[in-house]
């Protein structure tokens, strides 16, 4: 079956990613991040001063802000920051800077359909740009199923979303992918569950819609194949920074 | 544990009491806890709160339903109120859940603007009404393109004790199903919605719902992400993560959430369905028993 | 610098700098750092590595992985921009405030750094410099820690001299990122040789990535920051025909 977004021709193709680091002079760390026509800034400022009010003893205090496209922040942009927040905690090793505050701040530029996983990929670039310590990066992908064809389609834009059936959007961090290179092992001694790399863990899960535990698990599996590209392709932002930085010292 | 009693015998430099060490090190308290299998409530750790379910407790309202899970009471109310449709969905009326976690229910949410908890439950319960098509929002259609039902869907925490989320959605759905509404009459543009005479089968309509979601929630505690069913206050309050399932009565799912903690095993989450099956067929015997 | 390979899922394998990013493991002492260092199993952690939960050693940040054989030393060379304090680093900052016993000195770390009102050099309860709020101080962080306020000291420890340390009279001051201030600390860097055949000037630099200049003119401290600033993301020819074009518009 043919996509409404003509640009691509498979349903598990995902858009053209783009990404740019270090764009914001003011902040500590910064990074924009697109999926096609969806795109989102991030900035990060810390470790830096925290408000008495807020200030932890023993670890980082993490303030996530989302701003929406047009107008002022909404319950959505709220439910983004929850999202967002909780899901870095466990990632950011807060406990090396305490008493400090960690601002993370997300701004919707464009926005054509997955702008979670769009801002999951802009945080975790500016944090790196901020030379914030992190256990893992992570990469996060959106898919939905069509309420027709009940087929999976990767990275959804706005059009094609109006079809869907459900939508679940995935995060997996590079751990999760070593586990699951020793779980294909036994995935593959075991026919019957080759079909899905069961153990691949999940750092943030969101699916709403109506949708069976076998087509979520099918979505789940997608969405880590494809959020290794996402992973490769934050390894070569980082990669192609690094290199203009040392191309002085170099040779 | 400390002991209670200031016992002579090569007692430790310091003793205190249970309640002290629970204060101290909520955590740790907590942790000697799981790792006998119990939780300091004195329940197993997949096993729910006593759930209870009223209908019709506000009488002023279209729909109403109250609902305890444990300490956690919440009271839904639904007002149906003739509405203009919006512009691109002119047959379809809408539905505007809302959550409000006010200083009443727990000492622990401060007046003024709404929570981010609070803010993050309503929009999640809108997702679920919305993309898992809940009701037919063309039932709620009066005239198209001139008037249009619009239910406002209002849950009022009175006692907060933990999983919220839960608790809201089934009074949500509770009193949807507990909604009667006068059928009303168009003509040349003015909607009359007869008053008077008791409510009865004749002058009024149910809604007609394809589907009841019912959720289930777990948090994840400490780094070895034991799984916790129905979390309560003090539960939330020590642990990072959560998984929430739900599902409707076929067994088809309708929201997966996880959010929080480390990274989990995708046999984990199979393990949260399997259990989310369970608790929402027993959810569903307490509604109907009612 | 030594090749090595990092346990990672894809198969990036490459010699020459080796990038991490966070959560790549440095290899198990079974295989590679045993090769590197047969009699010495211990080994010396530096910035941007951690041991995690399950004993295994992981990056923590972005960077280029590098380490010395002698005494089995790895860290990961990373770039950020804000100053996290590590004892023994020279810093410049600039004074906030006074109390009785210190200075509070802004050196860009989440809270200020405390500098004694006697850590000068023959300072003593009579006889001590007095710094108004506002001025450039440049010293070496004595103590860091995580929980505290780093402290400062504007002398030598070892020598009790101050080498050349206290404020900083006139001249302007830049911000740049930490990598910058490291490479421009290294006697052999391009862009202040190449500035230093045109015009003389004083340079002091942080490694807090603040970068202090005096020059006998206005327009050439304007002109060196610029260039200084500039020479970040640029190669060496790139660096050279930037100097010289900046030279000829002056």
């Amino acid at each position: 079956m043919s996509r409404l977004d003509r640009t691509r021709t498979s349903a598990h193709q995902l858009r053209p990613f783009f990404s740019s680091q270090n764009l914001l002079n003011r902040s500590d760390g910064s990074a924009q991040f697109d999926f096609g026509g969806s795109s989102v800034l991030c900035s990060v400022v810390g470790p830096a001063e925290v408000k008495l009010r807020d200030e932890k003893l023993d670890k980082a205090t993490i303030e996530v802000v989302a701003r929406p496209l047009v107008g002022l922040p909404g319950v959505k942009d709220k439910a983004l920051e929850q999202n967002i927040r909780e899901s870095l905690e466990p990632l950011i090793l807060s406990g090396l800077h305490p008493r400090t505050m960690l601002q993370i701040v997300i701004q919707t530029m464009k926005d054509d359909g997955c702008i979670l996983s769009t801002a999951f990929n802009a945080v975790i670039l500016a944090l790196l740009d901020a030379g914030i310590p992190l256990k893992s990066i992570l990469g996060s992908v959106t898919c939905m199923i069509d309420a027709q064809s009940s087929e999976i389609l990767l990275d959804p834009t706005t059009e094609e979303l109006s079809r869907a059936r459900s939508t679940h959007v995935f995060v997996f961090d590079n751990k999760s992918s070593v586990q699951s290179e020793q779980g294909k092992m036994n995935v593959d001694t075991d026919d019957q569950e080759a079909g899905t790399s069961s153990l691949a863990a999940v750092l943030f899960s969101d699916s709403t819609g109506m949708f069976t535990e076998q087509e979520y698990f099918e979505c789940a599996h997608f969405c880590f194949k494809a959020s290794q590209a996402v992973h490769g392709f934050i390894r070569t932002a980082v990669q192609k920074k690094l290199e203009k930085e040392y191309q002085q010292t170099q040779a | 544990m400390a002991s209670t009693t200031d016992s002579l015998a090569a007692s430790p430099a310091f003793t205190f009491s249970a309640s002290t060490f629970q204060k101290l090190h909520p955590t740790e308290y907590f942790r000697k806890f799981i790792s006998q299998g119990v939780r300091p409530d004195g329940r197993l750790l997949d096993s729910f709160r006593p759930t209870t379910v009223h209908y019709g407790v506000i009488t002023t309202a279209n729909g109403s339903a109250m609902v305890r899970i444990g300490g956690t009471t919440v009271v839904c109310g639904i007002k149906a109120e003739v509405a203009e449709p919006k512009l691109d969905s002119p047959d379809q009326g809408y539905l505007v859940p809302n959550v409000d976690l006010s200083p009443i229910c727990s000492s622990a949410f401060r007046p003024g603007s709404p929570s981010e908890q609070a803010q993050v439950v309503s929009e999640a319960i809108h997702r679920v009404l919305k993309e898992s098509k809940v009701l037919d929002l063309k039932d709620l259609c009066i005239e198209e393109a001139k008037a249009v039902w619009a239910l406002w869907i209002d849950v009022v925490c009175v006692s907060y004790d933990g999983n919220i989320y839960d608790a809201a959605l089934i009074s949500v759905m509770a009193a949807l199903l507990n909604v009667r509404i006068r059928k009303p009459t168009y003509d040349e543009g003015i909607v009359k919605v007869p008053g008077g005479e008791a409510i009865n089968d004749e002058n009024s309509f149910k809604l007609n719902l394809t589907r009841i979601p019912l959720s289930t929630s777990f948090v994840l505690f400490d780094t070895d992400l034991t799984l916790l069913a129905d979390p309560n206050f003090a539960e939330e309050s020590i642990t990072q993560g959560q998984i929430s399932v739900t599902i409707d009565e076929h067994g088809r799912l309708c929201r997966i959430s996880k959010v929080g903690a480390a990274s989990t095993s995708q046999s984990l989450l199979k393990q949260c369905i399997e259990r989310a099956k369970i608790r929402s067929h027993e959810l569903r015997s307490i509604m109907n028993q009612q | 610098m030594a090749s090595i390979k990092v346990e990672q899922t894809g198969s990036i394998i490459s010699t020459g700098p080796q990038i991490v990013l966070p959560g790549d493991l440095l290899p198990s002492a079974e295989t590679g750092l045993l090769e590197d260092a047969p009699t010495a199993p211990v080994i010396k952690l530096g910035p941007g590595l951690q041991p995690m939960d399950d004993d295994s050693i992981a990056a923590v940040k972005a960077g280029v992985l590098k380490h010395t054989a002698v005494g089995n030393r790895w860290w990961v060379e990373s770039n950020q921009r804000r100053y996290v304090a590590a004892a023994g680093e020279s810093v410049i900052g600039v004074v906030v405030g006074k109390t009785v016993e210190h200075y509070k000195v802004d050196i860009g770390t989440a809270q200020p750094a405390l500098l004694g009102v006697l850590a000068f050099e023959g300072a003593t309860k009579r006889n001590k410099p007095d710094i108004k709020i506002g001025a450039l101080i440049y010293c070496r962080v004595s103590l860091a820690n995580k929980d505290m306020e780093a402290e400062l000291e504007c002398f030598n420890p070892s020598t009790g001299k101050a080498d050349g340390y206290g404020e900083l009279k006139s001249g302007f001051l830049i911000k740049v990122s930490l990598g910058l201030a490291r490479r421009l600390l290294d006697p052999k860097t391009l862009i202040l040789r190449l500035l230093g055949q045109h015009i003389p000037f004083e340079t002091a630099i942080g490694m807090n990535g603040k970068v202090w200049i005096h020059s006998a003119e206005p327009k050439h401290t304007i002109l060196i920051c610029n260039a200084i600033k500039n020479s970040e993301y640029l190669n060496k020819d790139e660096c050279a025909v930037m100097v010289k074009a900046l030279f000829e518009k002056l």
